[in-house]
């Protein structure tokens, strides 16, 4: 079989996770107007502050122009005709697991999710997230005791409204983008955490997004705050539903590390992504940033992009306190019609703070796999370092892969390098592996797994694992 | 936004001679294309103010006489004699290029029906026969250089100089036949406030060979637009070297389609900005066929306040199996409050290539002067040192006729003022 043959075997698999949860919900109609982001926020019986930030945010962004620089090409979007609100029926949220409805645990448990409790043996607290709201949050208390705060933000601005109003839209602004600003108005639920001064947080801290109505948007919005001296790893999964509309994911996550604290954001990233011929699939326009306002602060991302027929997202940092660090490590994976730009920006304003990127591109079928990617050195920022690395994988002759690095300086005392390369799984590799007795699948999944293993090395070991199972998964076909 | 400089519009001579066809449309079309804006990728850098006071100069009226020497450059007394092997001829909006000068054996000039057969075929398959800039030569230029080549000829120098206190545009073709051989240096002098703008078009013939330097100096307010198209057939060697150095306002956008691939293709630049002035290269290179192969190597000093900028495009659709290409752009920063923006692109569709970029943004290397000046060296002596080299690396791929005139030192003199 010629190694064309192979691969297109190997990167065709259908999409697991798939299915719908048949749950009744609780959804407000479709349409977006102050009134309804008045109900949603009656509904998550905010305070003043938040109502007025969502109708500020709404009013701006109804000034605000849809981007199309991205040359994404897609059918535009009807805002009118989505759901900005959807919950599974049990307003109430439960004090233990065993209150909540089986069927979601089920759907947590399809997904690999481990809710319940003989299946919590992995030291991970997780928020798992359906559609708009948050149905529960692990080992919460287990985390109390260290001070930390991890819970889905409604509750945070129920219990803790003076810290959710002192961050939110500090990182990423209501007026940011058009994406951004839509949340700011309607966002429903993701995660919050806050890590107290000095403390390194016991355990992995996850959240896991699911969407399951096919007309309804999801806008979660995370806020992770790592205060002076403290240290988190988080981790963030998503799946969802096949249905043959695009559904529209438009999330903001902003992280605020102060002096000497350290977050490690990472996501593997599993949306559904259409079928072959390209129809249905989650447009996937995030906005994530982080600021390192501290000195000697460091934010790291790490993700692996298999799913979403668009995905949009550069999760930035910048990077303020002196001698701050950012860092991103990326794997997108396209296939069939799929579409990623995806990239970061690395913003030095601080003197001697360092970033380094590494992309990881593999494009496979007819799908357009973009990096896009910014690094800005201020006048300020004496002694910045940073080193970019962008690596492309072509499979087959049909698949785009584009670099678009851009670079600005305006710091003599500073260095930039960039680099980027192309390759492809060549004939000659796949023989010398086959020649050693291994097969073809197999010998396709050792070099993607080589390819990937600059960032696979960077996630948390839980996630790791996966994200090479979701690739392999992602190419596995039906040799062998 | 509609065409601000209407007047400008209004002030070129009616459409005549030659290019009047072209005229017409050029024109026609700025006034739908309207000035650049800030929200277009392309010009979303450059200076805008002083793109728009380059319709403040006058059209070159053929009023006054040009000088064929730029008072710049007999200044400084580096203004060479014609080297006896080759041949000089000046390229401004003054003299009449077609059927005028003696021309030795192997160039010819095209005939009018020749030239309106293949004028702007270039520029089309460049994908730039709309772009604004070209749109501003063609609405005003009135003269063309065009030169079919045959075999091997001897060297051929182009002087473009300014027409002080106004604006002028010119336009060169140049067709290679098969097997052609040519080398042919371009010199761009501006001087005092002055702007021009000029288009070339190239085309390669089978296994056609040809050195292009393109040494652009300005000197006080001078403004220059330029673009350098070329398409190349298979066997064919393009080589490339372009030096930007003194204008207030540059921004030269060299274009290249291999039409079937298999040919080779080189590309290198420097630009040398001071003081407030800003320059810009904006490269595209397409491969149409299979085996080709791309070097391009661009250098950017920028010192005081100026702005250098690059951005390099490069697209390997799926026809262009096997393609080889390299993109590499250094910077470097000479002063706290100057300005480098890089962007080297690549768009590629087919699997089996091999491309790479790579940028890189620094001062000068404090090893390399330590090294130096635990020598002995002195720290300005070691700070002119690397420069020389850093520059030299460029300079000396120009074609050898520009031995004649001094140009390292020049770009070097930059540094001491």
């Amino acid at each position: 079989m010629s190694t064309q043959e192979t691969v297109d075997k190997y990167v065709t698999k259908p999409y697991k996770y798939g299915f719908v949860t048949d749950i009744e919900t609780e959804r407000i109609s479709k349409g977006l107007s102050e009134d309804v982001i008045r109900l949603i926020s009656a509904k998550k019986n905010e305070p003043e502050f938040l109502l007025d930030f969502r109708l500020r945010a709404y009013r701006h962004w109804l000034k605000m122009n849809e981007p199309d620089w991205a040359d994404l090409g897609y059918k535009a979007i009807d805002y009118q005709d989505i759901v900005y609100y959807s919950a599974p029926k049990q307003t109430q949220k439960k004090t233990s697991l065993d209150e909540v409805d089986p069927k979601l645990l089920d759907t947590f448990d399809k997904l690999g999710i481990p809710l319940s409790e003989q299946k919590r043996l992995t030291n991970v607290a997780v928020d798992a997230v359906f559609d708009s709201v948050s149905i529960a949050t692990t080992y919460k208390e287990k985390l109390a005791e260290h001070g930390v705060i991890f819970c889905s933000i409604s509750e945070a601005v129920e219990q803790y409204p003076e810290l959710v109003q002192k961050y939110i839209g500090t990182v990423v602004p209501l007026n940011d983008n058009f994406f951004a600003t839509l949340n700011s108005a309607v966002f429903s639920d993701g995660s919050f955490v806050f890590i107290p001064k000095g403390v390194s947080c016991p355990m992995e801290l996850s959240s896991y997004f699911r969407i399951n109505s096919g007309d309804i948007g999801q806008f979660e919005r995370t806020l992770i705050i790592a205060e002076e001296g403290s240290s988190v790893s988080y981790l963030e999964g998503c799946t969802a539903p096949m249905f043959d509309t695009n559904t529209l994911h438009a999330a903001v996550v902003e992280l605020v590390a102060l002096d000497d604290a350290c977050i490690k954001y990472s996501t593997v990233q599993n949306w559904y992504s259409g079928n072959e011929e390209g129809v249905g699939g989650i447009y996937n326009f995030v906005t994530k940033r982080g600021q390192c306002r501290g000195a000697r602060s460091k934010i790291s991302w790490s993700q692996v992009e298999t799913g979403s027929a668009i995905t949009w997202k550069y999760p930035s940092c910048v990077l303020q306190g002196a001698d701050s660090i950012g860092e991103f490590y990326s794997v997108a994976l396209t296939n069939n019609l799929q579409l990623a730009d995806t990239g970061t920006k690395m913003i030095h304003v601080g003197p001697r703070t360092r970033s380094t990127i590494v992309s990881k591109g593999i494009s496979a079928g007819r799908s357009k796999n973009s990096y896009r990617g910014l690094v800005q050195i201020g006048a300020n920022a004496s002694g910045a370092r940073n080193y970019s690395q962008c690596d492309s994988m072509l499979i087959g002759d049909q698949a785009a892969a584009n670099t678009y690095p851009y670079i600005r300086s305006r710091q003599m005392q500073s260095s930039i390098e960039h680099e980027a390369s192309t390759c492809r799984i060549s004939e000659e590799q796949l023989f010398y592996l086959q020649s050693r007795g291994i097969g073809t699948e197999e010998a396709i999944s050792i070099m993607v797994s080589g390819f990937c293993r600059d960032v696979f090395n960077q996630l948390p070991m839980e996630f790791a694992a996966e994200a090479d199972k979701l690739l392999a998964l992602k190419l596995e076909g039906s040799v062998g | 936004m509609k065409f601000s400089s209407k007047q400008w519009l209004d002030s070129l001579p009616d459409p005549q001679g030659l290019l009047e066809e072209v005229q017409r449309h050029g024109r026609k079309s700025l006034i739908t294309l309207g000035l650049p804006t800030k929200s277009s990728e392309g010009w979303r850098l450059t200076d805008l103010d002083r793109l728009r006071a380059l319709f403040d100069l006058p059209v070159y009226s053929g009023n006054q006489t040009q000088n064929s020497e730029s008072d710049h450059f007999r200044n400084r007394n580096i203004w060479p004699s014609t080297s006896s092997k080759g041949f000089r001829l000046v390229v401004d909006s003054a003299h009449e290029l077609i059927d005028s000068a003696t021309v030795p054996e192997g160039f010819t000039f095209l005939t009018h029906e020749e030239l309106s057969q293949v004028l702007g075929r270039t520029l089309h398959k460049c994908e730039c026969n709309s772009e604004w800039a070209v749109e501003v030569n063609q609405a005003s230029a009135t003269k063309i250089l065009a030169l079919r080549i045959n075999g091997r000829v001897p060297p051929l120098e182009l002087i473009m100089p300014a027409c002080p206190n106004e604006f002028s545009a010119t336009r060169v073709l140049l067709i290679l036949e098969e097997e052609a051989d040519l080398e042919l240096l371009q010199m761009v002098l501006g001087a005092g406030c002055s702007a021009q703008s000029h288009v070339l078009e190239i085309y390669l013939g089978n296994g056609a060979s040809l050195r292009h330097g393109w040494v652009a100096l300005g000197g006080g307010e001078a403004s220059l637009l330029g673009h350098l198209t070329v398409e190349q057939e298979p066997e064919s060697d393009y080589r490339l070297t372009t030096i930007h150095q003194g204008w207030s306002l540059c921004r030269v956008e060299p274009r290249l389609v291999q039409l079937h691939g298999q040919a080779y293709t080189s590309i290198n630049g420097l630009q040398v900005t001071k003081g407030s002035e800003q320059a810009a290269t904006h490269t595209y290179v397409r491969f149409d066929g299979p085996e080709g192969s791309l070097d391009q190597l661009n250098k950017s000093v920028a010192a005081n306040r100026s702005h250098s900028i690059f951005n390099g495009s490069i697209s390997v659709p799926r026809v262009a199996q096997k393609t080889n290409a390299s993109q590499l752009s250094r910077n470097l920063l000479l002063s706290g409050n100057a300005c480098i923006d890089t962007k080297p692109e690549l768009e590629i569709v087919a699997d089996d290539v091999k491309c790479q970029h790579g940028a890189t943004v620094s001062q000068l290397q404090q090893d390399e002067l330590f090294y130096m000046r635990s020598r002995g060296i002195k720290l300005q002596e070691a700070t002119e040192l690397l420069l020389e080299g850093y520059c030299r690396e460029i300079v000396s791929l120009l074609p050898l006729d520009i031995a004649r005139w001094d140009l390292l030192n020049y770009l070097l003199a930059t540094f001491h003022e």
